[in-house]
Order: C-alpha cells, then sequence, then structure tokens
C-alpha cells in the first residue's frame, strides 16, 4: 500500500482530499439523522452534500489510478467502485444509526479484496491500485447511501423498503413504492457510476489542472443531485424536495459558472464562430 | 389467444421504437464524436490539426446511455408514483435527462478542450451553441423511445423488472449495439474520408483528420448527416432486432416445451444470424479480394 | 472508450503465491458460510454466485474487442470497451432470464434462457460489424494475431490492409462473441436466480410481511446486485486481457486462469454480503 503520487504538480495531495472527503461525507450523510430527531424530512439535503463530497474525493482517486494506464477505459473504473459498493451500502443499512460507519468498513474490506486480486492474482502490478479499490469501493457506497439518505429520509432498510404513501407501512402499494421497490437504487447506481468517472474523463490532456477537474466533480454532484431531488418528490414530503432541489439548483449553477471561468482561464483561446487558426505549411 | 396477440402488437411497437431509439443514439454520438472515434478527434491537435469538431468526451457510449436511460426511467417511475399519467411522465424523464445530457457535453468538450491547449486548440463557443443543442434534439428521441418500450415491457408484457432497472440493462444494451455497429463506419469513413477507400487506416496517419468540407470547415452537423445515411441507421436495425427477437422468442414460444421453445428458437435465431455473417464474410474474401501481399509498413 | 494513452502494465506471467492466497480466500469465505448457514439454501446461493461470477468472467475472454483502434479499421475486433460490451450482452441475458424465472422454476430452463438471450444479442451485433465493414466500408475482415482462421481455415495476412493490425470480425471472433454472450448471460441469471430465491425466502419473515408484498423488494436487490456483480466480474476480466482480445485464438486467451481465480474471489466475498443482508 505505498502511496506514490504521480505528476499531480502541487495542488492539494491526494491524502487531504481523501480525508477531508471522506469525513464531510460521513458527516453530511449523518446530518440527514435530524429529521429523526426533529420528525421532519427537512434536512435530507444533506445526504446530497454528502455525495458531492465523496464524488469531489472520487475523482481525484480515479485521476489518481488512471494516470497509471489500467489498459480500459476510465469509465470502468466507476463502474467497479459502485458495483461493490452498492453491495455494502445496503448490508450497512440494516444497522441503523451506524448505517455510514459500517459501510464504510465493510466497503474497505471488499475493496482491499478486489483490490488485492486486481494488483496480484491479475498481476497489474500498479502500487495504488489497492488503495485506490478500497477508496472508490468505500466511495461507491457513500454515494449510494447519501442518495438514499436524500431520496428517502434516512439510511434505515426499513425507510428505503418502504414507502411514506400509506401510513401503517403494511399494504402492497406501500412497498412497491420504495427507494427499493421502485428501483430508484439503479438510477442512483448509474448517476454515481457515471459522476465519479466523468471529471477526469473530461478534463484529461496535457494541461489538465486540479481546481478545474475538482469543480467539475463537484458541478456533476450538483448536477446528479437535482435529479435526485426530483426523484425524491413521491418518497418524502414536498417540502422537502423542494428544498433539496433548491439546494441543488443554486450549488450546479455556482459550480457550472465557476467550471466555465476555469475552463476559460486554461483554453488556449475563446473564440465564436471563427475559423480554425492559420498554421503554416497546411 | 388474444393475449399473444396483444403480446404481439406489443412486441412490434417495441421493436419499432427501439430501431428509431438505435439510430437517433448513433448519430447522436457520432455528432458529439463520442465513443472511440473520439480518440482521434483528441489526438488530431496533438499532432497539428487544429479542428472544429465537438469533443463530447462524457464516457463511452454504454455507460452513458445507462445513465440517460436509467435517468429518464427513474423520473418516470416518479412521476408516476406521483399519479401523473404515463405518457406525461416519461416525456418529463426524458426531457430532464436530456438536461443533464447536454449539461455533461458541454462539460467534456470544454474540459478536453481545455486541457490540449498546449496544443493551441482553441473553445469554440459557437460549437457548443449550435452542436450541444442538436446532440439533445437526438438524445431526447433516443431516450423517449427507450424509456417508452421499457415501459411497455414492464407494464404491458409483465417483466418483473421495475422500470429503473429496466432502464440500465437495455440502455447499457442500447449503447453497446450502437457503439459497435456505428463508431467504425464514423471512425474510418468518415473521420479519415482521405485515406484509402475499403482498407484500414494506416496507424501512420492517425490524428490527421477530415477538417475541411465542401465548403468551409467541417463541424460535426456534417458528421451527423453521413452517419445517418448508414450507421445511424444500421444501429438502428441492430438494436430494433435484439429488442424484437428477444422479446418475439418469449412471447412466442415461452409457454411452449415447459421454457425449452423459447430456448430452441432463440438457437435457430442465433445459428440463423451465424450463416449470414459467414455469407458476408465469404463474400467479401470473394469480391475484394486480397490486398497486395503485405510488405514493409509503408504509410501511404 | 478514452484517449488515454495507456499502456497495459499486467504482464502475462502468473503469479502463484497470489493465486494460491486468491484460493485460500475463495476456501475461507466458502468454509465461513457454510458453518455460519449450513448447507441450506444460503449455501448453495453462494455456490450458484461464485459459479456465476466464474461463468463471466470466463465468458468476457471471448468476446473480440478491438477499442479505439478497431473504429479507424486498425485493429480486430468490436469498436467499444471490453467490459461495457460484456455487460450489454449479459444484461440482455439477464433480461431474457428473469423474465423466465416468472414462468418456470425449472433452474435449466431459467439459466438457458439467460444465456440465449445474451448469445442472441452478441450474434445480432457481431453480424452488423461484420455488415458495416464489409458494406459501409469495403473492408475484408482479417485476424492479425494468427495466420490462419482456426474455424474455417481462411488465411488472413493477405487480406490485412497496409499499415494496420487487421480489421473486422473474421469468423472465429464472430464464434468468440456469440460464446461470450452466452456464457454472460448465463452467469448474470445464475447470480440473479440465486440471489431472488433466496430473498424471496427470507424476507418476508425479515420485513414481517406477504411473500407478495415483498416481491418487488427481493426482485430489485437480487436484479441489482446481479448488475453489480457482473460489472465488477466484467471490469476484472477487462483489467486482464488489457482491454482488448481479438477472441478465443488470441494469445491473451490463455491469461484466463487468473482471471478466474479473480472472479471467483470477488464473486465469494460479494456474494458472502449480499446473502448476509437477509441471512444474518
Amino acid at each position: 500500500m505505498t502511496v506514490k503520487v504521480e505528476k499531480i504538480e502541487g495542488g492539494i495531495p491526494h491524502t487531504t482530499i481523501m480525508v477531508a472527503g471522506l469525513i464531510a461525507s460521513v458527516v453530511c450523510i449523518y446530518l440527514t439523522y435530524i429529521n429523526v430527531l426533529t420528525g421532519t424530512q427537512l434536512f435530507s439535503f444533506f445526504g446530497g452534500l454528502g455525495t458531492v463530497a465523496a464524488l469531489v474525493w472520487g475523482s481525484h482517486t480515479i485521476k489518481h489510478l488512471c494516470s497509471y494506464g489500467i489498459g480500459t477505459g476510465v469509465p470502468s473504473a466507476g463502474m467497479i467502485a459502485f458495483g461493490s459498493g452498492v453491495i455494502a451500502m445496503l448490508f450497512a443499512t440494516k444497522y441503523g444509526i451506524a448505517a455510514p460507519v459500517v459501510a464504510v468498513v465493510l466497503a474497505a474490506v471488499i475493496g482491499l479484496i478486489l483490490g488485492y486480486v486486481a494488483n496480484n492474482v491479475l498481476n497489474m502490478r500498479i502500487p495504488v491500485m489497492i488503495q485506490s479499490l478500497v477508496e472508490m469501493a468505500i466511495i461507491g457506497a457513500l454515494v449510494l447511501m447519501g442518495y438514499a439518505a436524500m431520496m428517502t429520509g434516512s439510511f434505515e432498510f426499513t425507510s428505503l423498503t418502504t414507502g411514506n404513501v400509506v401510513i401503517l407501512g403494511l399494504s402492497l402499494p406501500s412497498y412497491q413504492a420504495s427507494f427499493l421497490g421502485g428501483a430508484l437504487i439503479a438510477t442512483a447506481f448509474m448517476l454515481g457510476a457515471i459522476a465519479i468517472q466523468h471529471p477526469f474523463n473530461a478534463c484529461l490532456g496535457p494541461n489538465w489542472t486540479q481546481d478545474r477537474m475538482l469543480m467539475l466533480a463537484a458541478e456533476c454532484g450538483f448536477l446528479s443531485m437535482i435529479t435526485a431531488a426530483v426523484m425524491s418528490m413521491p418518497l418524502i414530503q414536498m417540502s422537502a424536495a423542494l428544498v433539496s432541489l433548491f439546494v441543488a439548483i443554486i450549488g450546479w449553477f455556482y459550480t457550472y459558472s465557476k467550471y466555465i471561468e476555469l475552463s476559460q482561464r486554461d483554453a488556449a483561446a475563446w473564440l465564436d464562430s471563427k475559423p480554425i487558426p492559420e498554421v503554416e505549411g497546411q | 389467444m388474444e393475449s399473444i396477440v396483444f403480446g404481439i402488437g406489443i412486441t412490434a411497437l417495441a421493436g419499432a421504437l427501439a430501431t428509431v431509439a438505435g439510430a437517433a443514439e448513433n448519430t447522436e454520438s457520432d455528432i458529439g464524436s463520442q465513443g472511440d472515434p473520439n480518440s482521434q478527434v483528441q489526438l488530431a491537435p496533438q499532432m497539428g490539426y487544429i479542428h472544429r469538431i465537438f469533443n463530447k468526451a462524457v464516457a463511452g457510449e454504454p455507460p452513458a446511455y445507462g445513465l440517460w436511460i436509467a435517468l429518464g426511467a427513474g423520473i418516470a417511475w416518479a412521476f408516476m408514483a406521483m399519479q401523473i399519467n404515463p405518457i406525461l411522465a416519461i416525456v418529463l424523464g426524458s426531457g430532464l435527462a436530456v438536461f443533464v445530457q447536454g449539461v455533461y457535453a458541454t462539460t467534456a468538450y470544454l474540459g478536453r478542450t481545455a486541457s490540449l491547449a498546449k496544443f493551441g486548440q482553441p473553445v469554440y463557443v459557437d460549437i457548443l451553441k449550435s452542436m450541444t443543442t442538436v446532440t439533445m434534439a437526438h438524445a431526447f428521441v433516443a431516450i423517449f423511445t427507450t424509456v417508452t418500450l421499457c415501459h411497455l415491457i414492464n407494464a404491458a408484457l409483465g417483466h418483473p423488472f421495475p422500470l429503473p432497472l429496466l432502464g440500465i440493462v437495455w440502455g447499457i444494451a442500447l449503447g453497446a449495439a450502437g457503439s459497435a455497429t456505428g463508431n467504425p463506419f464514423y471512425g474510418k469513413e468518415r473521420q479519415y474520408q482521405n485515406q484509402k477507400f475499403g482498407a484500414g487506416v494506416p496507424i501512420a496517419a492517425s490524428g490527421n483528420i477530415v477538417r475541411y468540407a465542401e465548403a468551409g470547415e467541417r463541424n460535426s452537423l456534417d458528421n451527423g448527416w453521413f452517419s445517418a445515411k448508414l450507421g445511424g441507421p444500421a444501429s438502428g436495425v441492430c438494436f430494433g432486432l435484439i429488442v424484437f427477437l428477444e422479446l418475439w422468442r418469449t412471447v412466442l414460444f415461452e409457454q411452449v416445451g415447459a421454457g425449452w421453445g423459447a430456448i430452441i428458437i432463440g438457437i435457430i435465431i442465433i445459428l440463423v444470424f451465424t450463416v449470414i455473417d459467414r455469407y458476408i464474410e465469404v463474400w467479401a474474401r470473394k469480391n475484394y479480394g486480397p490486398y497486395q501481399k503485405p510488405t514493409e509498413e509503408a504509410s501511404s | 472508450m478514452s484517449a488515454v494513452a495507456a499502456k497495459p502494465t499486467a504482464g502475462s506471467a502468473v503469479d502463484m503465491t497470489a493465486m494460491i492466497i486468491g484460493l485460500i480466500i475463495l476456501l475461507l469465505v466458502i468454509a465461513a458460510t457454510y458453518f455460519v448457514f449450513g448447507s441450506g439454501l444460503a449455501f448453495m446461493a453462494l455456490i450458484g454466485i461464485i459459479i456465476g461470477g466464474v461463468l463471466i468472467g470466463f465468458g468476457v475472454h471471448f468476446v473480440p474487442v478491438g477499442g479505439a483502434p478497431a473504429a479507424m479499421g486498425q485493429a480486430p475486433g468490436i469498436a467499444t470497451g471490453v467490459a461495457m460490451l460484456a455487460a450489454g450482452a449479459g444484461l440482455a441475458g439477464l433480461f431474457g432470464g428473469a423474465w423466465a424465472a416468472q414462468t418456470t422454476d425449472n433452474l435449466y430452463v431459467i439459466v438457458i434462457t439467460g444465456a440465449v438471450g445474451g448469445g442472441l444479442m452478441m450474434a445480432i451485433t457481431c453480424m452488423f460489424v461484420t455488415f458495416i465493414y464489409v458494406f459501409g466500408m469495403g473492408i475484408p475482415c482479417a485476424s492479425g494475431k494468427v495466420l490462419k482462421d482456426p474455424i474455417t481455415g481462411d488465411t488472413q495476412p493477405e487480406f490485412k490492409s497496409q499499415g494496420t493490425e487487421g480489421h473486422g470480425l473474421p469468423f472465429v471472433s464472430y464464434v468468440g462473441g456469440v460464446i461470450g454472450g452466452l456464457f454472460g448471460g448465463a452467469g448474470g441469471t445464475l447470480i440473479y436466480l440465486m440471489l431472488l430465491d433466496l430473498y424471496k425466502e427470507e424476507l418476508p419473515g425479515m420485513m414481517n410481511a406477504l411473500p407478495g408484498q415483498v416481491l418487488p423488494i427481493a426482485v430489485t436487490l437480487a436484479g441489482m446486485f446481479a448488475i453489480g456483480m457482473f460489472l465488477v466480474n466484467a471490469v476484472l476480466a477487462a483489467y486482464n486481457i488489457t482491454g482488448t482480445i481479438e477472441g478465443p485464438h488470441d494469445p491473451k486467451f490463455k491469461r484466463f486462469p487468473r482471471a478466474i481465480v479473480a472472479s471467483a474471489v470477488a464473486s465469494a466475498v460479494c456474494g458472502i454480503v449480499a446473502i448476509m443482508i437477509v441471512a444474518l
């Protein structure tokens, strides 16, 4: 588990991003517990903020891993992250208040074994492979848990499987109209899997800059949060869904305009309706 | 009997929707240079060929379409759970999914192009304005038709998977079929129009993509026009056949021989396609004939 | 997929120590399941999941994928990512298998229906790839790795255009694609079916509900886990072949023992967690 930071000139070191992302994400997911304490669902949007923190961290992990050249596309890394994360996350939801911590620990174990398998059994010999797959499994689990908390107001198994349309939660439609029964977890899976790989996939190239990629990661997170807020409408109170939507739109608008500014800063030129610049000899 | 006739009708409708979806998907991804041909659009500036082609590297087509369709399906499911009529729900879901697709398209173009600053590739804002909207329109067609066919499979044919799960399955299949069929046609035939016809692009010519049109400079709308000739329709027929035959063999033959009927029909279909494939391959060998005996690796 | 100029680092050597450690992890997981849950449904589910995962990992090695160069006719195979193409086929198979699971209880019928679904998807896709190459671009099929097609005996090098490594799908690659689809569809369906049976059995007691009520939950959980494990196995297998392979005749195909161990371990670890959700 040696860390070999490659070509990340200046900028924030990976360890800092990792620790900050982990703490911010877990804390945000825990903040949705205020829902239970206060008896409302207005604080569900913290789940979405937790996913943004985890995705920012995840995009940097992918950059870290893919700078070695893993032989296949960047998107596949996101897929393995969420494929292993979804299992850890759903198992952890059984543990009530301890769920986020259990998810982190269990995902780390799954990621560790997957990383060992990829690095040693498949003989890939990439120094950061094991660490990266551990991080990615944790991120996958946390992002899915964040979406679950945001869309249902809680991260416990019973609330994921029971719709709030029926009060007693015992009749047939209540199971079907739930986060799991309606398979909204499938949408959350893809939202996260694309959002985690897109920042690095979109920003790779010789003039890669860290702040631009991380801003894009936050933008992807908020964009996914907008749609998650819409999907939460039938599952939680409309007011809570609207609060989430409002927070997501503000965050998305800010990060998107910031990202365009940063792209403008880094681009060779910013032209509108101009021809290809003439280079002699063509 | 009536239920079988009903099932066949739904199957045909789903196949038709899938055909439209495949054609729109491939045209959309070719306008955006998504998928594998993207590598050449990315490579060209590094070889000194500055271009005005849209470079929309969101992800490979299968994961990207996995998201668009799953998202459209998820939002449609949510609206349906709020007692909104399914057609309106699917339109709203597809609309929101297209918004996400459009935002991803712009960030991908800005990101990739800004990271190529070293080679002098400028960001063309007019490309963003004119191409993104066109890809969004095509994506809407692809998403709406695919989500509708998922809804039909779930609601009318009684498949056990909920809508978003069907969305992920058919979204990835749509992207896989569309990219497999359509990518070479755009990648070889359009990007490297200046290379010899009827031969692969020599590795030495990589990056020298065609950048000028009949008049003026080529943009990605020209590429969409070109893919719509063959790559798009072929992808559409490919995905349409996949959906149609898969549903058809189940709806008609599932009850035959305790489930073995559908299996036998499926194997027969596979064998038929194998024969067609072999026929095309042999036809090409006979009619095109061998290239000259390969000499040293010479670039043209 | 992406334009990273990747230099694949995985060699073709087999690390025996790592393989043995992998097998030990596998046996530990199986033994743990046996001691905790006995030889009941949960144990059978784990075995089924491991077999399914191995089928997926093995099947990916058959799928002829050329990656980005294939889109320019520079390398043989299908022009897309191997993990996602296999996923497309396998999930199409899972779709068929899940549907069959509704009407019959016969394990063989369900799994074979899933396999045929995956094979059908690959057969149609591969046929259209050949179609586009031949009628759209005027390029015949040629392999770059072998002199003769092992199935048909067609000679390959003189059909390879200058400056390329071959192009299109020679017949052996086509057959490989179909076999890959068959394995992928069967593996995905097997994982789904095993988990579905277990969840249908255990969830009603766990959630205090009638079996009919929890069916949507059971279907979603099993389907989601089947997709998740499919992707994990497919990506691991893709790592093993460094993203591209021509089919069963490719020298890289000989690396498959590593992928089988890797898939078995990965499926066992994911499988035991998926089982513990209801059985613990």
